[in-house]
């Protein structure tokens, strides 16, 4: 759907070709595996068979004779350093309680040791040939088993940091009361509560995480991967393995997708260790298994929410509660669970009364990490059911009660000087917030009112809609900081130089277009850059919906220098104050005489004539608040009575992003992540055997959402315009994935009258359900 | 790719040939068609791979005894060939549009799925409930068997050491339908049910119904073709078929699904499948 722009606009707003769409299209090389070094070894990891286990011994003898293998790398042979792999800013929220290898290993896919060899076969049979013995210790494999005395201790080493209670398995908690919540139920006239369970789901991008490491000739450590944090992999990388920061090179090259799974750093580290150790280059590819088994997934969580509302619908308390299951290390564990609130609670403001608390627990199973949505999908599951739950108590329209409740321009909420990135957070007003306009569009596109008031049913098949409202932020307020470098060439073009990390988003394509507007040429003329840590400047990656907004103000204020040194040098040209020049359509005229001359005529000036310079500026933006998008979502599903199965039949999902650059990208990247959201709702689930191997672990059996399963989406834009925004722009990367989950369940119950809480919605929980309500009817 | 000890690749001219290449490998040689199957194959012995898609096996074509199906022949040429599209209501057509993903299909071979037989496939089921006789050849001589038969064997072994040639599918004077329950568009079946009927003067003259991914391989259900023997397809009739399926039939639980939820909609899948059946049939 077209959106409409505040402003006419020559490059901002226009649908513009990507900037790497036609090398990604006729497949090119691009991505990190695309360059063959000479005499590169294969790296390759043995994993944990045990979910909890003290190495006893490791006998790498016969693994070493292995002909091709260049090195064994174990606890015994490498330095112990405790350092995080959650690829954040630095101080790190997340808690130090990893090492490269260690004596101890805490879920079934751990690493025990790495080799390097000739060929993969050759590193494959090493692995074979390395003895370990294990002592076994007890697991635990929920956050119930986790938390109860006695419970085994998962992180008893001495020397990890950061750790919120080792002792009670817990990596972070949060008790957060504002007002007083139990005065504030007891105050209410109806009081719902909600619990939701997400289970363990992975993030599924194309690309296998992958890396190459390697010295270049001046005896410098490159990485070359597939990451969306370059630069914090270089300082991770610097302390883990003892080398300066500036004899380390990162390369970002194009990215088959992260979703949040390649913020984290595990495969760098190891790659960089074996090439320091060996002399030689490293490759370093995971294979799909390897993938589920050893690196990321969403954090599973258990979130109960309590609503108590005044008669008219004003929400008067809210508690929320989260227990996040973070898995065997605590990355991002900290920093999720402050999101789950941070993220959730200030959509209702009108609630005076509010309690946030909950855990992140450690347990033997698969790392947890950054997953798009960080929190805020899990937070808004709980949260939007609840709030169908309260509508219907009320007997209230649910957008009635949304509409009554959620925070709007020019209002605040408390939550966000009370929660930030895994500490407190910074006071803001919001700026911009279109979201009843959001409501008002999507409750017209899915035909609301008609629908709820008349549900269809047809045969087995009853259908019903629901919806769901979410906003998420646009960085992290206080700790991002992004530059921009911008260089003009003697014939007019630019290069852009960003340590922003396009990962497939399109954010090269929407930088280029900010700097493209101000300079007043097209696209074309900017040759976008991103990233290396040699040459780009720094970022700090790709993640928190913060490329646009961080990333994008940092480029508008680089270009905005930029036009000023190109004014001053036609102000030379044509013998006139800059006051009275204009830049646009690849030349300054001026005002008043009508005069012209081209960017050409200006760059061969600097360059060669007189008064010689680089036309060039860099810029830095430190994000000082976090302008939250929001997003009203519209399911309707059809749910077949007799087995259980659930058709979504469509999808409209409406945000305000601001003013979008490229409506095109924004809309693709709504569309996305309803998609991966729907997965969440139906499919996806990691399952675990009862020693704690994760047994689903290729897309045979872990099924994702593919093209086939797409309902119909109508994913629509509606601008409003964020001040603090490059060209009034907010985030969208991420608020997409918040709502799905509950706008489907609420759409269930639409349809037959039973609360699915417990995700995916598989036809057997469905089917369940149903026999439980028929149960109960009849009494 | 799990394959890492094949040392050559063979393509055979004719299936003696293939035969003759098998038997040198002793053990260690494995037929390649498709490969959708040998390409997820834990076998990490396999040595030599023996491509029969130059044989000749890939045809469908229709004849007295029936419709033949060449082993090679994929399930996308089987999906849109005409002959298969009019075959007793168009049930291959209904069955392979919900086998796994086009691309898939486009390798995969209708010989590959018989032999492989998974227990949560549709084509087994589909070829049980459709009384297919299939055809193989080994060195010695040439056999044939139902593959309902067949799958009561050790048939695995049999073709380690044999290719199979074609499937014979009966002509039948009624109508099939198939239907499954997957997690997703391209899923390989919670359950799934094939069912024909074929009506005389207003009663059901024959029928056949065959269920799988129980989560066992698909298996006609006899006592319920005998119910509805010389009945009048009505709702009553389907719906008492359900109440029986559901009080008779085994059904076992995995990490897809429980016994339970199967037992329950193996009831309801088999009354639609009939309900279906019968209607295609009258028109």
């Amino acid at each position: 759907m077209a959106v409409i722009l505040k402003a006419k606009r020559e490059v901002v707003g226009q649908n513009v070709l990507k900037v790497d769409g036609l090398p990604l299209a006729t497949g090119q090389p691009k991505f990190t595996l695309d360059m063959d070094l000479p005499g590169a070894l294969v790296g390759k990891i043995l994993y944990s068979p045990y979910a909890h286990a003290e190495i006893v011994s490791i006998d790498t003898s016969e693994a070493e004779k292995v002909p091709g293998v260049a090195c064994i790398l174990h606890y015994g042979n490498v330095p112990r350093v405790p350092y995080t792999t959650a690829g954040q800013g630095w101080p790190e929220p997340s808690p130090y309680d990893t090492v490269l290898f260690d004596k101890k290993v805490r879920y079934v896919g751990d690493r025990v040791a790495a080799v390097a060899a000739e060929t993969e076969e050759a590193a494959l049979e090493a692995l074979r040939k390395i003895k370990v013995e294990y002592k076994v210790l007890p697991a635990v494999f929920t956050v119930e088993e986790a938390l109860a005395p006695g419970a085994p201790i998962i992180h008893d080493e001495e020397d990890a940091e950061g750790i919120y209670d080792a002792k009670r398995n817990i990596a972070a908690a949060v008790d957060v009361p504002i007002g007083n919540i139990e005065k504030g139920f007891a105050e209410s006239d109806v009081v719902v509560e909600a619990t939701c369970e997400l289970p363990y789901s992975q993030h599924a991008a194309m690309e296998p995480h992958c890396v190459i490491a390697y010295f270049d000739e001046d005896g410098r450590l490159v990485i070359r991967s597939s990451t969306q944090v370059p630069f914090h992999i270089r300082r991770v990388v610097s302390r883990v393995l003892g080398i300066p920061i500036h004899r380390i090179r990162v390369v970002k090259p194009r990215i088959g997708g992260g979703f949040g799974s390649k913020q984290e750093i595990i495969l760098e580290p190891v790659a960089a260790a074996l090439a320091l150790r060996t002399g030689r280059p490293v490759k370093m590819a995971l294979s799909r298994e390897e993938v589920f088994v050893s690196t990321r997934t969403i954090h599973p969580a258990k979130v109960r929410v309590k609503l108590g509302a005044k008669k008219d619908g004003t929400l008067h308390a809210i508690e929320l509660e989260a227990i996040l299951n973070t898995g065997a290390y605590g990355a991002h564990g900290g920093t999720t669970l402050y999101n789950v609130g941070s993220k959730a609670l200030p959509l209702y403001n009108k609630a005076r009364n509010l309690r946030f608390h909950g855990k992140a627990v450690y347990t033997n199973l698969p790392v947890a990490g950054a997953y798009r949505g960080y929190g805020a999908n899990q937070g808004f599951f709980g949260l939007e059911i609840a709030m169908d739950m309260l509508a219907e108590k009320l007997g209230m329209d649910p957008i009635e009660l949304r509409l009554r409740n959620h925070i709007r321009t020019g209002e605040t909420s408390p939550i966000f000087e009370k929660l930030g990135e895994g500490r407190e957070g910074k006071p803001q007003v919001i700026r911009s917030c279109a979201l009843e306009e959001c409501l008002r569009i999507g409750a017209e596109r899915i035909g609301w009112y008609e629908k709820r008031r008349n549900p269809r049913r047809k045969g087995p098949w009853a259908y019903g809609v629901g919806l769901a409202c979410a906003m998420q932020g646009s960085g992290i307020t206080g700790v991002d900081m992004a530059a921009a470098t911008l260089i003009m060439n003697e014939d007019g073009s630019f290069r852009l130089l960003v340590g922003a990390t396009d990962l497939g988003t399109g954010s090269d394509t929407v930088l280029a277009q900010i700097a493209a507007e101000v300079l007043g040429v097209p696209v074309e003329k900017i040759s976008v850059y991103s990233s290396d840590t040699d040459f780009t400047p720094f970022d700090k990656g790709a993640y928190a919906s913060s490329t646009t907004y961080v990333s994008g103000n940092a480029v508008l204020k680089a270009a905005e220098e930029v036009k000023r040194q190109i004014l001053e040098v036609a102000s030379e040209i044509l013998e006139e104050p800059a006051e009275g020049l204009i830049l646009a359509g690849g030349k300054v005229v001026s005002e008043r005489t009508g005069r012209e001359v081209s960017l050409s005529e200006v760059g061969h000036r600097a360059f060669y004539v007189a008064n010689q310079r680089q036309i060039a500026a860099t810029a830095s933006f430190a994000c000082p608040e976090s302008p939250p998008p929001f997003a009203a979502f519209f399911a309707e599903v059809a749910v077949d009575t007799e087995t259980g199965i659930v058709r979504v039949e469509k999808f409209v999902v409406v945000a305000d992003c601001g003013q979008p650059i490229h409506p095109k990208l924004a809309e693709g990247q709504l569309e996305g992540a309803v998609v991966q959201g729907i997965g969440h709702a139906l499919y996806e689930e990691m399952l675990f055997s009862e020693r704690g191997s994760t047994v689903n672990s290729t897309f045979f059996d872990y099924r994702i959402p593919t093209v086939l399963d797409v309902p119909e989406i109508e994913a629509i834009l509606v601008p409003s315009d964020e001040p603090t925004g490059p060209f009034g722009a907010k985030s969208i990367a991420e608020v997409g994935i918040d709502g799905p989950v509950p706008a489907i369940s609420n759409a269930i119950y639409h349809a037959v009258g039973v609360r699915l809480t417990r995700a995916p919605f598989t036809p057997e929980r469905i089917l369940a359900a149903l026999r439980t309500k028929d149960k109960e009817r009849k009494g | 790719m799990r394959l890492r000890g094949v040392l050559r690749f063979h393509w055979a001219r004719d299936v003696d040939e293939a035969l003759s290449l098998l038997r040198a490998y002793e053990g260690k040689g494995a037929i390649l068609a498709g490969g959708v199957d040998l390409a997820r194959s834990a076998r990490t012995d396999i040595e030599g791979l023996i491509d029969i898609t130059g044989t000749g096996l890939s045809y469908v074509r229709e004849d007295p005894k029936g419709l033949r199906i060449g082993a090679t022949t994929t399930l996308s040429e089987l999906l849109f060939h005409p002959l298969s599209r009019e075959y007793a209501g168009g049930v291959i057509a209904e069955t392979l549009r919900l086998v796994a993903y086009p691309a898939l299909r486009n390798v995969a071979t209708i010989g590959g799925a018989t032999v492989s037989a998974h227990p949560w496939a549709d084509i087994p089921t589909m070829l049980v409930a459709l009384g297919a006789e299939a055809r193989w050849r080994n060195e010695e001589k040439e056999e044939k068997a139902s593959v309902e038969e067949l799958y009561k064997t050790q048939f695995r072994g049999i073709f380690r050491e044999a290719i199979l040639l074609e499937l014979v599918l009966p002509h039948w004077d009624g109508v099939f339908v198939f239907e499954k329950i997957g997690r997703n568009a391209g899923d390989i079946a919670l359950l799934n049910v094939c069912a024909g009927l074929g009506l005389r003067e207003g009663k059901i003259a024959w029928a056949r119904v065959a269920v799988g991914a129980r989560p066992e391989r698909g298996e006609r259900l006899p006592w319920l073709e005998e119910m509805l023997l010389g009945k009048e397809p009505d709702e009553n009739l389907w719906k008492k078929a359900e109440e029986e399926v559901k009080e008779r039939i085994k059904v076992g639980s995995d990490r897809r699904a429980s016994g339970e939820w199967r037992r329950e909609v193996a009831g309801v899948l088999v009354r639609r499948t009939l309900a279906r059946a019968a209607g295609k049939a009258v028109k």
